[in-house]
């Protein structure tokens, strides 16, 4: 039990950062961000390029990983998406865009890292063992920057004056420009943060489980579900999505095992149910 | 030139609809000047007109000497000119502080920064015990307070007004009416206010402009347009 427990907040730490960082962008943009599990994917074999291959350390691979998806983030928002938001009438064209841009990376990814599972060597060794638990090393080790990440982008969300700007524009576009908050500059470093964070644990994940070139699809549809349920435009709702659908995930790999690979189909199930009742999420509200 | 404000031959149309047809006004520095008119006549389009929220097509737009009419919001704001948009629009999920720090955004002078979310505090006591509470939550008077009091924050000197009295019990009325004279004399702080409740705009401003669909139809001292049989059943409805 308490081994189910570990492993679903080791992974639902991950899967919270990803849901903020998909979440941040949609508050504040009002886009979509399909390209996500891409943004995932390539930092992911950033960390694996610095660490794995150049030997530089863990910690600077993962910064290189956020640092390049930021900077990534931030030319896909100020080339792409303004241009287009501002030319277009329809909502579907950012979907559109949003979609073509995932497609876009994942050529990219193929193209400069091939279509191999990558992996690096374990960041530390040895496993934690007591009566009720076996977790190795690095696995806590990640799982404990995932939350140290999330702490420090809620710390920062809350009380920085970017952060609050952030809020504000989610919350009252016309009220936030009234304060003087330039919507274009915010939107800016809204989606170079989501785009980080997304970087950021792709660069985490690929100590534990490596990365292919083909994982980004998925991740983006399980960062969406994570959305769903917690409710879009909410920290609080990304994180409890995140936490909960990593929960759901280890709870359904160890109980649900037993019937074959149905842990999935079981969630989709679940979701269905869960969204006709509760349309909105958790938390149907922005930024809390 | 010593205008705090004027409009000369401003037209702003949003696509087809010519909301503001040629209008012309100006400010002094330290008036406060009310803007009235029925629903639709385009007094939120000169207030949007003045903070960049929309662009005009042809006219003239000066504040203090200088062209404004193709700036951005966020440069009218550190000019000293801050709006309280219709509606009140608090950010809802916020406290009632980060509701007033984002009033001072734009500024970085963080002692002086403290020392006006005092002087905020002090003129509106009810924000201070509502101080943590999510925004939202408030009252409509609460909440009409604390956007006065955000626009504040950025010390402006001029302030614009849309409708602060919409929606509030006669009493409400009363006290906001009230601060608005106090903001106006105590702080020097130039106050355009637009508002359906002419009565209300009249009894508190030095002159009136009177807008009808796009136009300017009236422009006066506000006493004698109180007491102007003619504009007291045009605008007042003669609820007198
Ligand atoms: N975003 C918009 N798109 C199209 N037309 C608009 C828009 N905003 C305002 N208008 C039109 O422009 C005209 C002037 O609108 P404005 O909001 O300035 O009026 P107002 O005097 O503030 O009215 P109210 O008292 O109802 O607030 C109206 O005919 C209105 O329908
Ligand atoms: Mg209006």
């Amino acid at each position: 039990m308490a081994q189910v427990i570990a492993n679903g907040v080791y992974l639902g730490a991950q899967y919270a950062l990803i849901a903020l960082g998909l979440t941040l962008i949609f508050a504040l943009m009002n886009v979509l961000n399909f390209a996500h599990g891409q943004m995932y994917v390539l930092g992911g074999f950033i960390t694996y390029t610095a660490y794995g291959q150049l030997g530089l350390p863990f910690i600077v691979a993962l910064l290189a990983s956020g640092v390049t998806l930021g900077v990534i983030g931030a030319l896909i928002e100020k080339l792409l998406f303004r241009t287009v938001i501002r030319r277009s009438v329809r909502e579907e064209s950012t979907m559109l865009l949003a979609a073509a841009v995932a497609y876009f990376l994942d050529a990219v990814i193929l193209l400069l890292f091939g279509e191999k599972q990558r992996g690096v060597p374990k960041i530390v060794n040895g496993v934690f063992v007591s009566d009720a638990l076996i977790m190795p090393y690095d696995r806590l080790l990640i799982g404990a920057l995932a939350v140290l990440f999330i702490g420090a982008f809620m710390l920062f969300m809350q009380f920085s004056k970017p952060g609050r700007a952030m809020r504000a524009l989610a919350q009252d576009r016309v009220a936030a420009q009234l304060m003087g908050v330039r919507v274009d500059r915010y939107s800016m470093i809204g989606f170079a943060l989501g785009a980080m964070l997304a970087g950021v644990v792709g660069g985490l994940l690929v100590a534990i489980t490596g990365v292919n070139s083909g994982i980004g699809g998925p991740i983006s549809i399980k960062a969406f579900l994570m959305v769903m349920i917690g409710g879009a435009g909410v920290v609080g709702g990304a994180i409890a999505g995140g936490f909960i659908l990593g929960m759901i995930e280890s709870v359904g790999l160890s109980v649900l095992h037993a019937y074959g690979d149905i842990t999935y189909l079981v969630i989709f199930a679940a979701l269905m149910v869960f969204l006709s009742i509760r349309p909105n999420g958790l938390m149907g509200k922005p930024w809390g | 030139m010593d205008k705090l404000l004027t409009f000369s031959d401003v037209e702003l149309y949003y696509d087809n609809v010519h909301a503001l047809k040629g209008v012309s006004l100006d400010m002094d520095e330290g008036e406060t000047v009310a803007l009235i008119g029925a629903n639709g006549a385009g007094k939120s389009s000169v207030l949007r007109a003045i903070t960049g929220l929309k662009r005009i097509r042809s006219g003239e737009i000066v504040y203090q000497g200088e062209r404004i009419d193709a700036r951005e919001p966020d440069e009218i704001v550190r000019m000293g000119i801050a709006m309280v948009p219709e509606g009140r629009r608090v950010f809802p999920y916020m406290s009632v502080k980060d509701n007033l720090l984002m009033g001072a955004f734009t500024r970085i002078d963080r002692t002086g920064i403290t020392a006006t979310l005092d002087m905020v505090l002090d003129r509106f006591p009810r924000l201070k015990e509502r101080y943590s509470q999510a925004a939202g939550t408030m009252s409509g008077g609460e909440q009409q307070m604390l956007v006065i009091g955000r626009a504040l924050m950025a010390r402006p000197r001029l302030l614009l007004l849309d409708e602060p009295s919409l929606g509030l019990a006669p009493k409400l009325v009363q006290a906001i009416a009230r601060s608005i004279v106090a903001i106006n004399r105590d702080a020097k702080v130039s106050v355009l206010l637009v508002e359906q409740n002419s009565r209300m705009a009249l009894r508190i401003s030095q002159r009136a402009y009177a807008l009808s669909t796009g136009r300017i139809a009236l422009s006066g001292r506000s006493s004698e347009i109180l007491n102007d049989e003619r504009v007291r059943h045009l605008y007042l409805g003669g609820e007198l």
